[in-house]
């Protein structure tokens, strides 16, 4: 078992094109099978620390640790495998339009480079959890905002993906599909496997083993 | 295995979904690489032309006629020496003479018996590598050395200007080559480009899932690759085509051989995989 933290932000300053501090000193520390919800007015750069997360953002000072390595360094190999271990919804993360469903949630796997039989019967495993075996065919164009929702946490289930990020998990979704989110964000948590959930408000349903943070004028409270 | 099962989905998902730009790319190369291919063919079969001419170019040399036949001769077996020259053929008097005789018949050298007014010569054949202007007239300057060497005769203008011709020719098709491969290889590249544009959002994804630079780029190089080598290989499949309906009567056609329309057709296939590379790099920043 890997002795690392899934995420290590250390010092993290980050600073906007214009010049505006967006984080200033921010420390996050997430160990393995760990969860936190990190909440925050829009604006207060719940995105920006996803982006950092997954390497698309370098800070201007501090470091960030993910699995084990810095990233922050920008180093192309290091980022391919460290975004391998994230899946990502909302935000950023969107699907891949010119993918069908079913190409899009297996797309992990062919990055992982999964045998064909193995993807196949992931997938058809995930498509059935998810309840997306009828728009398996579809492109994302042709789903629902719920539909896209769901294809987006079957991609980053399927390859058991160590770190789940979530952003803003309820925006724009009805009632019913809000509990079925909230209902799966239990199971991950309870699952083992690390969540980072950001949102506007706090959440209806209460997460178990979810420690609750909010960003506030650059930093982490 | 996956990945590359991947790669090849990609590249045929490509094909099928810019069909339209996919065949103008290659009807636009292929007719590029046709007229290059025309060009070659034209340059190929004019030096051909050219060389089967300049092999029956001859360098007459005329003695003086105070010049005795021993020195003569003498100064033909020098000329043997020089480099480059295939054969020295000496003519005497009576050699000369019975040549006329055999082109004109005996009746208008009635009279001529004791007199023979025609001159000892020589005639010089040289060796393919060395029928230049530059090397007929060193030729020539050695030769108007040696004693009793009154005229030298070849076609020195005519060689000068075939040669003339000859070098305008590689130099047009320098430059025309050149113009080919440059407008192919920016063809290729905008419809790889455009084809990328419409999938900017999908690359992005996909980098973020942890799709490398290799694994984004190799359905586009692939394409390039394939476009560029069909292209030219559809050029050379016209031009034989059609070489076996037209025929002339004047001179053949000189087709390269099928081991230089391969490595054409392979470099076809790299500039190709160039152009996929200048059409997707800048997505992959």
């Amino acid at each position: 078992m890997s002795t690392h933290n899934v995420v290590e932000l250390t010092n993290v300053s980050l600073k906007s094109d214009r010049g505006d501090q967006i984080f200033d000193n921010l420390n996050l520390t997430l160990e393995s099978g760990q969860s936190v919800i990190i909440t925050g007015e829009a604006g207060a750069g719940k995105t920006i620390l996803v982006e950092l997360l997954t390497g698309q953002r370098m800070p201007h000072a501090g470091s960030v640790e993910m699995f084990g390595k810095v990233i922050s360094t920008g180093k192309k190999s290091l980022l391919r495998t460290v975004r391998r271990r994230i899946g990502g919804v909302g935000g950023i993360f969107e699907l891949i339009p010119s993918y069908t469903v079913a190409e899009n949630v297996a797309f992990p796997l062919v990055l992982n480079g999964e045998s064909r039989k193995g993807r196949r019967e992931k997938l058809l495993r995930t498509l059935t959890d998810f309840s997306l075996l009828k728009q398996a065919s579809q492109y994302p164009s042709r789903l629902t905002r719920v539909e896209n929702t769901m294809v987006q946490f079957a991609r980053a289930s399927i390859a058991s993906q160590p770190l789940l990020i979530v952003d803003e998990p309820a925006a724009g979704l009805d009632p019913k599909s809000m509990d079925w989110i909230y209902d799966y964000l239990v199971k991950v948590s309870l699952s083992g496997r690390s969540m980072i959930i950001l949102s506007s408000e706090f959440p209806v349903k209460e997460i178990p083993n979810t420690e609750c943070l909010e960003i506030s004028n650059g930093a982490l409270v | 295995m996956t990945r590359l099962g991947h790669i090849l989905k990609e590249l045929g998902r490509n094909f099928a979904r810019h069909w339209s730009t996919v065949l103008g790319s290659l009807m636009s190369l292929t007719l590029l690489f046709l007229l290059f291919d025309l060009f070659w063919i034209a340059a190929g079969t004019s030096q051909s032309f050219y060389d089967r001419l300049l092999a029956d170019l001859q360098m007459e040399v005329i003695f003086s006629e105070e010049l005795e036949d021993k020195v003569a001769s003498g100064a033909a077996d020098e000329a043997r020496t020089l480099e480059g020259v295939l054969s020295v053929q000496y003519i005497s008097k009576e050699d000369a003479r019975a040549e006329l005789s055999r082109l004109v018949g005996t009746d208008l050298l009635v009279g001529y018996d004791s007199i023979n007014p025609l001159p000892r010569s020589m005639i010089l054949t040289f060796q393919p590598g060395y029928l230049t202007s530059t090397h007929l007239g060193q030729v020539e300057a050695e030769l108007r050395q040696v004693k009793g060497v009154d005229e030298i005769f070849y076609s020195r203008d005519w060689l000068t200007k075939m040669e003339n011709g000859t070098q305008l020719i590689q130099d047009a098709g320098v430059v025309l080559g050149l113009l080919i491969l440059l407008a192919a290889l920016i063809s290729s590249a905008n419809n790889i480009r455009l084809m990328t544009q419409t999938r900017a959002i999908g690359f992005g994804q996909m980098r973020l899932l942890g799709g490398g630079k290799f694994f984004l780029a190799a359905p586009f190089l692939l394409e390039g690759l394939l476009v560029g080598s069909i292209s030219a290989a559809l050029g050379w499949a016209v031009i034989l085509y059609a070489k076996d309906e037209v025929s002339f009567t004047q001179f053949d056609i000189i087709i390269p051989q099928l081991k230089d329309v391969g490595i054409f057709v392979a470099a076809c296939g790299v500039l190709g995989l160039i152009s996929g590379y200048l059409g997707i790099r800048k997505l992959l920043r």
